[in-house]
């Protein structure tokens, strides 16, 4: 078993689309998706991001606001998982809501942290 | 989908409600001059409620939470524009730390929700607008929606709303609930916008099941809203009510498997909705205690004599024609006496009734009116006269275009 991060890109420019009701029902799948996740015991944590921050360049000699990323490139969260296998963690993303807004998931293993 | 589980199902709707209630609440504190500000203020708070809901859980007070993010993504917006004035902010920044505890946050949203009611009804609007503003604003549907409820375009409903947000600013229309002589005047236009509402909804033959009772659902709970206040508890609030919930009942039994539109007579009255009939019930007798007659109570009571008969000949038309004529006492028009012969007939006999279509068939504006014939034609038909009847039926069938109405012509035709 190891940890996998699921990198949440875009989605969100359709999103003023929605009207209410439809926010609430794809909200509300995001959360039956990862209440299941939850009840199999693989949902580690994750968190939805601000949209707005800061880089910090050169040692803080440059700071600026930012991500100045692409709406469908921005990251809008993330989500740390317990999977068997690359393949595994790809299979349980593809029921990610974040599809129906054209939003993609960003699969990377976690590497474990080893004493030296 | 049974259609009594799918009301249910439409009433809770959180989201587009708290849409309406925060809409209006901010709306009330910094002015319809910013609506188009707060509306976009609100909908990205919903946005980020869904984002941050989604991963974390409902937070304590989810409403507190709505009005607090969409306020503060109001004052950024402002903010950044360049005529902001001074005195502007300090009312701002005032108004954000403003805490409030739920409960009275609650009273004070429907309070907004209210007043934002009496203002999109203004009658300084265009009707149409009326209708839009209250679609848009307080049930929180976008225009694609709307479109689709109306069955109008999508872009016909955007032009439309800019139009009616303009006219709402521009109108200066102070959100207030006007109370004492002025209230009577302006509740009833708000009465009048419900339900056309309610019969979008109600008598639209296109469309899905689902939007259309979705109207009929919204128009009932902005009626309640209504009821939620003592001071605007008037018999013609739950006359309107006792009215929409009759209908309501029904809406289970009135389309055959084909879609076909079925008459109460053809009804299986099994299908109607019991529970939603006693609530109608209870909104009359209610409204009739006031010992006042509108023409809602009246309409309304018609629908609660069809409600307890439990089928179509055990139907208590003396009753009805003791409300056909306070109906023509308070609003003599040709038509409500023209639908008045049907239940003549019934009590009186078919003779009865051709006298009265006789006298009826002297008024002009009856003349060109398919109903006129078609009624006539079954008063023939009862007595034997089968040629009047056949002709009356083909003068009926020239002067309609609709399709419904064709249909059941043409088939009282072949059953001569």
């Amino acid at each position: 078993m190891s940890k996998y991060l699921y990198l949440f890109r875009g989605g969100d420019g359709r999103m003023s689309e929605l009207s209410p009701e439809e926010s609430q029902a794809h909200m509300a799948r995001w959360g039956a998706w990862m209440g299941a996740l939850a009840q199999e015991g693989k949902l580690l944590s994750g968190d939805p991001l601000q949209s707005q921050g800061k880089v910090v360049e050169q040692a803080g000699a440059i700071i600026h606001d930012g991500p100045f990323a692409e709406g469908k490139e921005m990251v809008g969260g993330y989500l740390m998982i317990n999977a068997d296998t690359l393949d595994g963690a790809v299979e349980l993303s593809k029921e990610c809501p974040i599809f129906e807004l054209g939003g993609t998931v960003e699969v990377r293993e976690i590497l474990p942290f080893q004493q030296p | 989908m049974a259609v009594p589980e799918a009301f249910e199902s439409v009433v809770d709707h959180f989201f587009r409600h708290e849409y309406g209630r925060v809409t209006s609440f901010l709306s009330h504190r910094f002015g319809t001059t910013h609506l188009e500000q707060i509306e976009d203020a609100v909908q990205e708070a919903l946005y980020k409620a869904m984002k941050a809901w989604a991963y974390g859980g409902l937070p304590d007070s989810p409403t507190a939470w709505i009005v607090k993010t969409a306020q503060n993504n109001l004052m950024d917006q402002v903010r950044r524009q360049q005529n902001f004035e001074a005195k502007h902010a300090d009312e701002w920044v005032r108004m954000n730390e403003t805490v409030m505890e739920a409960e009275d946050l609650d009273e004070e949203l429907t309070d907004d929700t209210l007043r934002m009611m009496f203002a999109c009804c203004h009658p300084s609007i265009r009707q149409d607008y009326q209708v839009l503003l209250t679609l848009k604003i307080l049930c929180g549907l976008n225009n694609r929606e709307v479109a689709r409820a109306l069955l109008k375009k999508e872009d016909t409903i955007a032009k439309g709303y800019t139009r009616a947000r303009q006219q709402l600013r521009e109108g200066n229309i102070e959100l207030t609930v006007p109370l004492g002589a002025g209230l009577g005047e302006r509740l009833d236009q708000v009465l009048k916008v419900l339900y056309l509402l309610f019969n979008e909804g109600y008598t639209a033959s296109e469309g899905s099941d689902l939007v259309r009772l979705d109207l009929c659902a919204e128009a009932i709970r902005l009626s309640e809203l209504i009821l939620e206040r003592p001071l605007l508890r008037k018999p013609q609030v739950h006359g309107l009510m006792a009215l929409m919930l009759f209908q309501v009942s029904r809406f289970p039994a009135r389309q055959d498997e084909e879609g076909r539109l079925l008459t109460l007579e053809e009804q299986d009255r099994s299908l109607w909705d019991q529970r939603l009939i006693r609530q109608a019930h209870n909104h009359l007798q209610t409204a009739s205690a006031f010992g006042q007659v509108n023409d809602y109570i009246l309409q309304a009571a018609m629908a609660g004599v069809h409600a307890t008969a439990p089928d179509f000949e055990s139907t208590n038309w003396q009753a009805l024609l003791g409300i056909y004529d306070a109906q023509l006492r308070l609003n003599p028009n040709p038509v409500i006496r023209l639908n008045r012969v049907v239940v003549v007939q019934k009590v009186h006999g078919s003779a009865a009734a051709l006298r009265e279509l006789d006298i009826l068939s002297e008024i002009p504006t009856l003349q060109d009116y398919y109903l006129l014939y078609a009624i006539r034609a079954e008063a023939f038909k009862e007595l034997g006269i089968g040629d009047a009847a056949r002709e009356d039926l083909q003068t009926a069938l020239k002067l309609t275009r609709n399709d419904r109405e064709r249909a059941y012509l043409e088939e009282k035709l072949l059953t001569l």
